[in-house]
């Protein structure tokens, strides 16, 4: 079998190697606790500052705004929960997200229901974008927290973020968006778009898994999820991972400077990718193909084709991409943003494929040759 | 692969022997994360079937069957206790899943063959008994279309259990080579099929209410509290003061009664099944096979006196205990499997 093709970066990406080398002197010498008061302690220490005002950087932020976390999932935790525990003491009782949102948002939403909020799950349209009026609609003066993702993650729709941030700001509702797929694809700048809270995660740009970052504008009240030391400020007690913070300040300010060329060159591959494959497949839907998309995420469904089948032949014959949302055991299920797109539920098989670093125009013709042939003698082959 | 060692060591076999092999474990339910020992369908039971699969070089995916075996498996398997039967889900999950919803997935990979960790054997097109006596399968077998035969592969059909093991380990299997085996239904947790007979069906289910225990003559002799807690041939949970042991001779779920008898009264010759397929050419009436109504339980001739396209009645030269509705009744010709069918 030819190399295989690696087309599922939405999921995860491989760590750049000036990130590796960049963290590589804190796994050796410079191996010190930044709480310390010694000599290891402070070289830790100014590493870690350095990796926050570079993170900051990069979003237009204050340092002391910048929260390092273990992942997009934390970030999403602690800006949700830590956000209504301490709002709800304000009498504010709503807390309103969408249906498209990642499991680490719709979860934490759900807790904050069970301690007492009112949940509001916003539908989208069938493009997978939330509609203006709907958000005014339901983020009032009785909302405590709002939380909207910038891009979805499983079919790249591009949520009006500006405009949610505003009317969510002007009714004093704290507003969160989940960057994580936005960060390197859209201008995510605090100082252009009054979000309050954001997340963002280190391995979809380059950085190891296990390292994300909260931002937290000045002045937003935040209780924290764990306790003990006092390391960063206390809002996320726990002995800092300088290494992986100094790696994902790296990949951050690469992926800041190339935006605009990763965008051009993502956005080419993708829609060449799409091209083939609406060309050879005549029938193959291109979901959020009607909405603002990000460069990197293409999401087709195969009508009358069975997914688990298309993504197993994919994989079989080189070509990994993903499909639904994965489960812990490994299997996939149904998506819930497909659903929230198409209630009607069309029977198809839905699959992510997703350009990044690794992507090159032979791989992209190669796919689409592949997915051109096990797309269409897959159909009439689904289970009755 | 469901993580255990019958369908590791196959896989490990047709490796072994040149296959170019495809992993896959199906998920079947969603009770996975609360029942962590069953034998297949936990996370960790998935993990080892990964684990086997990457230690030997295959490709490994899970297939997410929970829908389909819902309804083709669970739904029935409530269905049948809510009418007075005792069902056998893996009759129905190997015929259903196994060698059907999964070889639609075989053929969407192009994969000619399918491989489980059976025991039984397949020649010539022929469905046989496993050479492990005590471990043979074909009981739960004979449901699958003729037409798959062909594309079977039982490599661990041809040895016993103890050689399974025994080729875990010398295949390097370590992981699964000493794995406890279950004898349970996977998706019933510590054999306490009540619960999800009660999870599923109303509260005032008549399978699950109060109702007579009675004599063969029609004496009323007790009460229980459900017949779904009964199966035929029982003897625990009955009323006492025979002089003789009693045992469960028939449930009757239109006046919702355990009928209660002796163990001549339990025992019987006439076999009838419906649903019948046939895996060989159907035996002629008046013709004498082999016949086993229980798993594990002998196989006894008997005469076939009727049949039609999808029943047959067979009359067993001796009588056997507890020929029970829902159970299978399994045709025999020597080591060949002929069919089955469902005990009516």
């Amino acid at each position: 079998m030819p190399e295989p093709i690696y087309l599922d970066h939405a999921a995860t990406t491989p760590v750049r190697p000036e990130v590796l080398e960049r963290m590589a002197p804190f796994f050796d010498a410079r191996f010190g606790n930044p709480s310390s008061t010694h000599r290891w302690g402070r070289e830790a220490r100014t590493a870690l500052d350095e990796a926050r005002e570079r993170v900051a950087a990069c979003i237009g932020a204050q340092p002391d705004e910048v929260c390092f976390t273990s992942g997009g999932t934390e970030a999403d935790n602690l800006a949700i929960l830590g956000g209504w525990r301490i709002l709800k003491e304000g009498g504010r009782r709503a807390v309103v997200t969408s249906s498209i949102e990642h499991k680490a948002v719709l979860e934490a939403v759900h807790k904050c229901a069970r301690e007492g909020a009112e949940e509001r799950v916003l539908g989208v349209d069938s493009t997978g974008t939330l509609p203006m009026a709907t958000i005014e609609a339901a983020i009032g003066d009785d909302c405590a927290l709002a939380s909207f993702m910038w891009v979805n993650n499983e079919i790249g729709s591009v949520q009006p973020i500006a405009h949610a941030a505003a009317h969510a700001k002007a009714h004093g509702v704290v507003f969160h968006t989940d960057a994580v797929q936005a960060f390197g694809k859209v201008d995510v700048d605090v100082r252009k778009v009054p979000f309050d809270l954001a997340s963002i995660s280190g391995h979809k740009i380059g950085a190891p898994k296990g390292i994300g970052a909260m931002f937290l504008r000045r002045g937003t009240p935040l209780e924290p999820l764990f306790f003990g030391g006092s390391q960063d400020r206390g809002r996320r007690p726990g002995t800092e991972n300088v290494a992986f913070a100094v790696g994902l300040a790296v990949a951050c300010e690469l992926a800041a400077s190339e935006r605009e060329a990763i965008v051009a060159k993502y956005r080419a591959l993708r829609d060449q990718l799409q091209a083939g494959i609406c060309a050879g497949v005549t029938d193959a839907v291109i979901n959020a193909g009607g909405a603002e998309r990000a460069p990197h995420i293409l999401n087709v469904t195969v009508p009358g084709a069975d997914g688990e089948s298309l993504l197993m032949a994919l994989d079989l014959h080189g070509i990994a991409c993903s499909g639904g949302s994965a489960c812990q055991s490994g299997s996939t299920g149904r998506s819930h943003v497909l659903a929230a797109i198409d209630p009607s539920g069309q029977v198809g098989a839905s699959i992510r494929m997703s350009v990044g670093p690794l992507t090159t125009d032979a791989g992209i013709a190669r796919a689409i040759d592949v997915f051109t042939k096990l797309a269409n003698r897959s159909r009439g082959m689904v289970a009755a | 692969m469901s993580g255990g060692v019958d369908s590791s060591v196959a896989a490990a076999m047709l490796v072994r022997e040149g296959y170019d092999c495809v992993g896959v474990t199906m998920k079947l339910f969603e009770d996975g994360a609360e029942l962590p020992d069953r034998p297949c369908c936990s996370l960790d039971s998935t993990s080892d079937a990964r684990r086997v699969a990457q230690q030997l070089g295959i490709p490994h995916y899970v297939l997410n069957m929970v829908d389909h075996f819902g309804e083709d498996v669970i739904a029935d398997f409530v269905s049948e206790y809510a009418r007075g039967r005792t069902p056998i889900p893996c009759v129905r999950c190997n015929t259903f899943t196994k060698f059907d919803d999964l070889v639609a997935k075989a053929d969407a990979i192009d994969a000619p063959l399918i491989a489980t960790g059976h025991y039984a054997r397949v020649a010539d097109g022929r469905l046989m008994r496993g050479v492990d006596e005590g471990k043979d399968q074909t009981y739960f077998l004979w449901g699958i279309k003729r037409e798959v035969l062909p594309r079977l592969k039982l490599p661990v059909g041809d040895q016993t259990k103890v050689q399974t093991r025994q080729v875990a380990r010398d295949l390097e299997l370590p992981r699964v080579a000493d794995k406890a085996e279950s004898q349970e239904i996977c998706f019933v947790p510590d054999g306490d099929y009540l619960t999800v007979l009660k999870r599923r069906l109303p509260a005032d289910a008549p399978a699950l209410s109060r109702g007579p225990v009675v004599t063969t003559d029609g004496t009323t002799v007790g009460e229980h509290e459900g017949f779904a807690r009964y199966t035929i041939g029982q003897r625990k949970a009955l009323p006492g003061g025979f002089g003789e042991p009693m045992y469960v001779v028939a449930l009757r779920p239109e006046d919702r009664a355990v009928v209660i008898g002796t163990r001549e009264e339990m025992m019987g010759r006439e076999v009838r099944a419906s649903g019948t397929n046939w895996l060989a050419d159907a035996p002629a009436v008046g013709s004498t096979v082999g016949v086993r109504v229980r798993h594990r339980a002998p196989i006894v001739p008997g005469r076939v006196t009727a049949r039609d396209s999808q029943s047959v009645a067979v009359t067993l030269d001796t009588p056997v205990a507890a020929i029970t509705p829902g159970q299978s009744a399994v045709f025999y010709d020597g080591d060949v499997v002929l069919g089955g069918g469902f005990i009516e």
